[in-house]
């Protein structure tokens, strides 16, 4: 059986779950993203990658405590599941291997 | 007061949303929403909307199937639980599925049939008040109508009666040989009309080509339709072609037409002369009855007001018309003999759109009617076909129902109220409904074309109509709210606690069971019993002795093609070894052209009491002898006196109307030449023989009186043949035709295949009383079988019981059918005197008819008996040979 794919983003928005782990929620991930990449994201993206690797059982969440923030709402915090870890390793390694794989490539005149 | 995110689109975003996301998400979105309010909380409150919309995808959209605590969760949950039910139980699934997807086929069908005939003659413009003028007329106590009238009635009505739009009249023809001036072969059209140029106004056609206007205002003038003007030419050269009409008359082609639509009177109807074409188009004769004569009212104007004016058109023109030839008539004294004889003529109007449907067959109509009781009859049928697959259904629901009890009694005690388990019943039926929608839609789709061919008719099933399926939808659901009622009903009843406890639930519902399959038989039988009286009155039509030999008679068509060549055709005829006789009229005892005129016997000529109003065809000399028709006295025409070339043979019919007998009669003098002059210079003829009654009407209608006289002109030869080898005699008489009449098309057919068309309303009919009665009893099997393998599993204990304790398997197997054939005894004993009565009704259509034989309820009940024993007797037998062992093993 082969391993559910990951995709670009899903594989950044995974990234910073895991920097964060226990800590990430869709606002912090958001921040984070728009932070690094230097672009507007919009929070339904967040929201949608983290819902697909949930599925894909690359996350898992629990809900945090009752805060004044928000309105009473509370935070739902996700972290990295073991096989989402080896996903983002594996995916590590590959570029990595392939990246060394490059030659000494001369851009000049 | 921190700020508040856009109410709409929070409170949108919160209807939408999955129940699970909700909390997480609206946080996340509030709280962006707080972080960039500061910044700008315009900017803000559009990035929150615009977030909104973004997550109105499907991954976050809630089920809205899945609302909780609503109609629609109860309404899944109900559909689930019925598909596990009829899931769990195959055979009874099957069953009732496939008896009502029969029952429904079947009544689609007749709906889109009786649908077409309804939708006869109403698509005309303002076709609700078009009239047709037709003549009633009573003579010698014998009641006749006609759909053609007198020639100069249209301009009377035009100029007496303001409330008519339009007035337009016909002129009936005989079919005619068609061909372009210059070309050979003649093509034979059946369905020839003279039309007047209101035509089009009238029925709101227009011309494919050619102008409307003035297509009709020549002599001379065609319109052809387009299908017969492709036969000859393209048809955008079609306008100012010359063509020839029975070789005589040239026509100049004035327009195309499309073809008749189907439903409409002129349906049959291909070509369209100009009605001043024809030599009496403005005769003053009110006696020549030619000419269907249609009007079309005012809006508003009183159809009663126009009917009185017609009734007063016979004093104010028809007896002044009279008055000039027949001396002493006077409109006193033909009211006062009116009044003495009973005698009437009147002028009536029917409505067009009646006329396909709730008029008979008038001479000088356009093209058959149908009968609103053949429709009454199917709609009848139809019904009936529903009522059996319904009852079906309740019938094994109901059995089934103790089954179920625990089901019920476990739902009402977690607290399903009686309205709940009636939904769940309810849902069950209308799944069933909604599964033989699908499976009789294509069952209908696929037995089309030959129902089509059984009803004559070209109908499609209006798959891309949203009326129809919205009909048919409904159709379905009120089918399983009805079926399913019952059983709902009784099954919510059960009381928890008796349902839970176990043991048997007392029911009445057995009563209602019976009732049921009472009903059912009734039906079945009834059914039985009208096809095969149907079956009988046909063959005794066919059997009847018609006075004439009609067996091994040719008929050639259109002979006065061969000009003056005609005698010599005959005799050429004759003399070939196969052919027994040949006779050349126009006039045969199956349908065929028709005359009539009016006798004065010598000594009482302009006396209307002695008048008779008869038949009068044109023969020859052999035209008694090729038919065989039996003189009663006196002798037939001899072709060695010259004198009989004015003779007159009567039938028995016309001498009754002289009142005298039919030895009385011959030799007696008659004359229907008394214009003019005395009664010597008057031409008489001599009665020289009586032949006996023969039937030349279908045998709906009795034998009016008629006459035969010597003529020359004649359309048709009959040619009798002695050997069963019909080909190769036809063959060689087409050979001899070809000779006389090259380029002339040989039309033939069989004397008896043409009687046998004349009753093709009844044999259709038959045909379906057949397939629907086999599908009815079909029906009514499936649901006798489903109940008889319930009531043997039911009673499998006591069937056990009985064979440990030494029953035989016959006696077991009686037991257990007993109980049915009781009911399917009573449905026959209910079902005999309906059917009797009903079948008797149907037989008033026909002046010649069979008693019903007391044998056709015999077998039909034998039938019954046999098939419902067939039926259960497989059940009994399989549950008595059951190893008793099984079944008392678990007590």
């Amino acid at each position: 059986m082969s391993e559910p794919s990951l995709g670009e983003f899903e594989e950044l928005v995974l990234l910073f779950v895991a920097a964060h782990n226990q800590e990430a929620y869709g606002v912090l991930i958001l921040e984070c993203l728009e932070e690094k990449l230097q672009k507007k994201v919009n929070i339904s993206a967040v929201h949608v990658a983290l819902k697909r690797m949930e599925n894909k059982g690359f996350v898992e969440s629990n809900f945090g405590g009752i805060t004044n923030e928000r309105g009473g709402r509370r935070k739902k915090y996700y972290s990295i599941t073991s096989l989402g870890k080896k996903v983002l390793d594996r995916q590590y390694e590959l570029r990595t291997s392939i990246y060394n794989q490059i030659p000494k490539i001369s851009f000049g005149q | 007061m921190k700020p508040q995110p856009p109410k709409r689109a929070l409170k949108f975003f919160r209807w939408f949303c999955r129940e699970d996301y909700l909390e997480e998400i609206e946080g996340d979105l509030v709280e962006l929403f707080e972080k960039r309010y500061e910044a700008s909380p315009a900017r803000a409150r559009r990035g929150f909307v615009w977030s909104v919309i973004k997550y109105f995808r499907p991954g976050f959209v809630r089920s809205f199937f899945n609302i909780k605590n609503s109609n629609t969760a109860m309404l899944q949950h109900n559909i689930k639980i019925s598909w596990r039910n009829l899931k769990r139980q195959p055979f009874f699934t099957v069953l009732n599925t496939f008896g009502l997807a029969i029952g429904m086929a079947g009544t689609l069908l007749i709906s889109l049939f009786i649908y077409d005939e309804l939708s006869f003659d109403k698509m005309y413009p303002g076709s609700d008040r078009i009239y047709r003028v037709n003549i009633e007329n009573k003579i010698a106590g014998e009641v006749n109508k006609y759909a053609a009238v007198s020639s100069p009635l249209a301009n009377v009505m035009r100029r007496d009666y303001p409330h008519l739009e339009l007035v337009t009249r016909f002129r009936h023809t005989e079919g005619k040989l068609i061909r372009q001036v210059d070309a050979e072969v003649n093509v034979k059209e059946m369905h020839v009309v003279g039309v007047d140029s209101t035509f089009f106004d009238m029925f709101g056609f227009d011309l494919l080509i050619g102008n409307k206007a003035t297509a009709f205002n020549e002599q001379n003038s065609i319109v052809l339709t387009r299908s017969a003007a492709e036969k000859h030419f393209d048809i955008n050269k079609a306008v100012g072609q010359s063509m020839l009409m029975d070789n005589k008359d040239v026509y100049i082609v004035t327009g195309v037409i499309d073809d008749m639509p189907r439903n409409s009177l002129f349906r049959d109807h291909t070509v369209f002369l100009s009605l001043n074409s024809f030599a009496d188009h403005d005769s003053p004769a009110w006696n020549n009855w030619n000419f269907p004569t249609f009007a079309r009212l005012r809006p508003g104007a009183s159809v009663a007001e126009f009917q009185e004016y017609l009734g007063t058109v016979k004093e104010r023109y028809l007896i002044p018309w009279a008055m000039t030839f027949v001396p002493g008539l006077t409109i006193e004294n033909s009211r006062e003999e009116s009044k003495r004889t009973g005698n009437y003529m009147i002028f009536d109007a029917i409505a067009l759109e009646e006329v396909h449907l709730n008029s008979p067959n008038l001479s000088g109509e356009f093209s058959a009617n149908g009968d609103i009781q053949n429709i009454y009859i199917l709609a009848l049928i139809g019904v009936f076909m529903v009522l059996l697959a319904c009852v079906n259904f309740m019938n094994l629901s109901t059995a089934r129902s103790l089954r179920r009890a625990k089901e019920v009694g476990i739902r009402k005690t977690l607290g399903s109220e009686r309205v709940g388990l009636v939904r769940q019943f309810l849902t069950e039926a209308t799944l069933i409904s909604f599964m033989s929608l699908i499976l009789g839609l294509g069952m209908a789709v696929l037995v089309m074309p030959y129902f089509n061919q059984l009803a004559d008719k070209s109908l499609e099933i209006p798959l891309l109509s949203p009326l129809f399926w919205m009909v048919l939808i409904l159709a379905m659901l009120l089918l399983g709210l009805f079926s399913g009622s019952y059983p709902a009903f009784l099954m919510s009843k059960f009381s928890a606690i008796k349902a839970l406890r176990g043991g048997a639930i007392k029911t009445r519902d057995g009563n209602v069971r019976s009732i049921l399959v009472i009903v059912q038989f009734s039906v079945s039988v009834f059914l039985i019993v009208s096809t095969m009286v149907v079956f009988q009155q046909l063959k005794f039509i066919q059997n009847k002795d018609l006075g004439y030999n009609k067996d091994q008679i040719l008929v050639i068509e259109d002979v006065d093609a061969t000009g003056d060549q005609v005698l010599t055709f005959k005799e050429e005829v004759k003399r070939l070894a196969e052919v027994s006789n040949v006779s050349l009229s126009s006039y045969l005892p199956t349908p065929s052209e028709r005359n009539g005129t009016t006798f004065f016997p010598k000594g009482h000529v302009l006396q209307s009491d002695y008048a008779i109003i008869i038949g009068n065809w044109d023969v020859d000399f052999d035209y008694v002898s090729t038919l065989g028709l039996e003189m009663l006295v006196g002798r037939d025409f001899d072709s060695n006196l010259a004198t009989d070339s004015s003779a007159v043979i009567f039938n028995e019919a016309a001498v009754a109307q002289l009142g005298v007998t039919p030895e009385e009669a011959v030799g007696m003098l008659v004359t229907d030449d008394f214009r003019d002059g005395s009664e010597t210079e008057m031409d008489w003829k001599t009665i020289i023989g009586v032949v006996k009654n023969f039937h030349f009407e279908t045998l709906r209608n009795g034998i009016d009186a008629m006459s035969l006289t010597i003529g020359t002109e004649s359309k048709k030869m009959m040619v009798k043949l002695k050997s069963s080898d019909y080909s190769a005699s036809i063959n060689r008489i087409e050979r001899a035709w070809r000779e006389v009449a090259p380029g002339q098309p040989f039309d033939y057919y069989f004397m008896d295949d043409s009687f046998n068309e004349t009753y093709k309303a009844e044999q259709r009919l038959s045909k379906i009383f057949v397939v629907f009665t086999v599908l009815s009893i079909f029906i009514a099997c499936l649901g006798l079988f489903g109940l008889a393998a319930f009531n043997a599993e039911k009673r499998s204990k006591e069937i056990g019981i009985r064979k440990v304790l030494g029953a035989s398997v016959s006696q077991i197997t009686y037991r257990l059918s007993v109980d049915f054939l009781k009911l399917v005894a009573l449905a026959v004993v209910l079902s005999i005197p309906l059917s009797w009565i009903a079948m008797n009704r149907w037989l008033q259509n026909f002046s010649y008819r069979i008693d019903i034989p007391e044998w056709v309820f015999v077998v039909a009940a034998v039938l019954a008996v046999i098939i419902s024993l067939l039926t259960v007797s497989y059940q009994s037998i399989k549950a008595a040979l059951s190893n008793p062992v099984k079944s008392l093993r678990s007590e």
